[in-house]
């Protein structure tokens, strides 16, 4: 594999969406490759980024409450 | 999707009263959250229909790659921009993206969707989610680009060296 291959692939194999044989591949590579590496670690931050900045809005208890009525 | 903590939770209770009304049509084995959200979803669609029509606005903003950006720019991308970036203007990043775009993001960032399961939620082949994914991480990543530049985190003269305060 080499670095453009790495980055076309890179964000499905943030998501978790490669098959075993592109990961192993993809792992080789980022393992001798320090550039593309830093480039994985980037992304999976801004993916962390995202869900912790968003994940804040949660429901207030009241409203968690409320609804477990409703299933009730 | 919202954007009103009100009209969100309304759309929740709705769906949960409808989840159970229809609990027939759930299929046991399949995935019960891509199912909620799926009622969920369509509740928020009938509701805010007229909003579709800000989905064609998106910019093309190209091929964007913000770690290459910044890179070249000379910014050490992880250590100089991502953490000094705050959750406040990621939120308001997302909340930027036309609604099709932000869904997804919604569903496969924040919620941990797998493609598939996003692509049942959606009603979408999977190339789609992709498609769309890409699109709005692009926009995403100009948007915090631009966000960076207008609050001196990063400087687009090429230097290195960023303000402590």
């Amino acid at each position: 594999m080499n670095c453009k291959d790495c980055s076309e692939k890179l964000d499905r194999y943030v998501d978790r969406e490669l098959n075993s044989t592109e990961v192993l591949e993809l792992s080789l590579h980022l393992e001798s490759c320090p550039d593309c590496q830093d480039h994985y670690e980037f992304q999976a931050h801004l993916k962390r980024l995202v869900k912790h900045s968003c994940e804040c809005d949660t429901a207030p208890p009241a409203f968690r409450e409320k609804l477990r009525q409703i299933l009730t | 999707m919202t954007r009103d903590p009100d009209q969100a939770q309304d759309l929740v209770q709705e769906a949960y009263l409808r989840a159970l009304r229809y609990q027939h049509s759930y299929q046991p084995g399949t995935n019960m959250k891509a199912w909620l959200f799926a009622i969920m979803r369509n509740l928020f669609w009938d509701r805010f229909k007229g909003s579709r029509k800000e989905d064609v606005s998106l910019d093309d903003v190209g091929e964007f790659v913000l770690y290459e950006k910044l890179r070249d720019e000379g910014a050490r991308p992880e250590a100089d921009v991502l953490d000094k970036l705050a959750a406040t203007e990621v939120v308001a990043a997302v909340e930027k993206l036309p609604p099709l775009h932000r869904e997804v993001v919604l569903l496969v960032d924040v919620e941990g969707f797998s493609y598939k399961d996003a692509a049942q939620t959606l009603g979408v082949p999977i190339g789609t989610v992709m498609s769309r994914l890409h699109r709005a991480r692009q926009q995403l990543q100009k948007s915090l680009y631009d966000y960076a530049v207008e609050s001196g985190i990063v400087h687009t003269d090429g230097a290195k060296e960023v303000p402590t305060q």
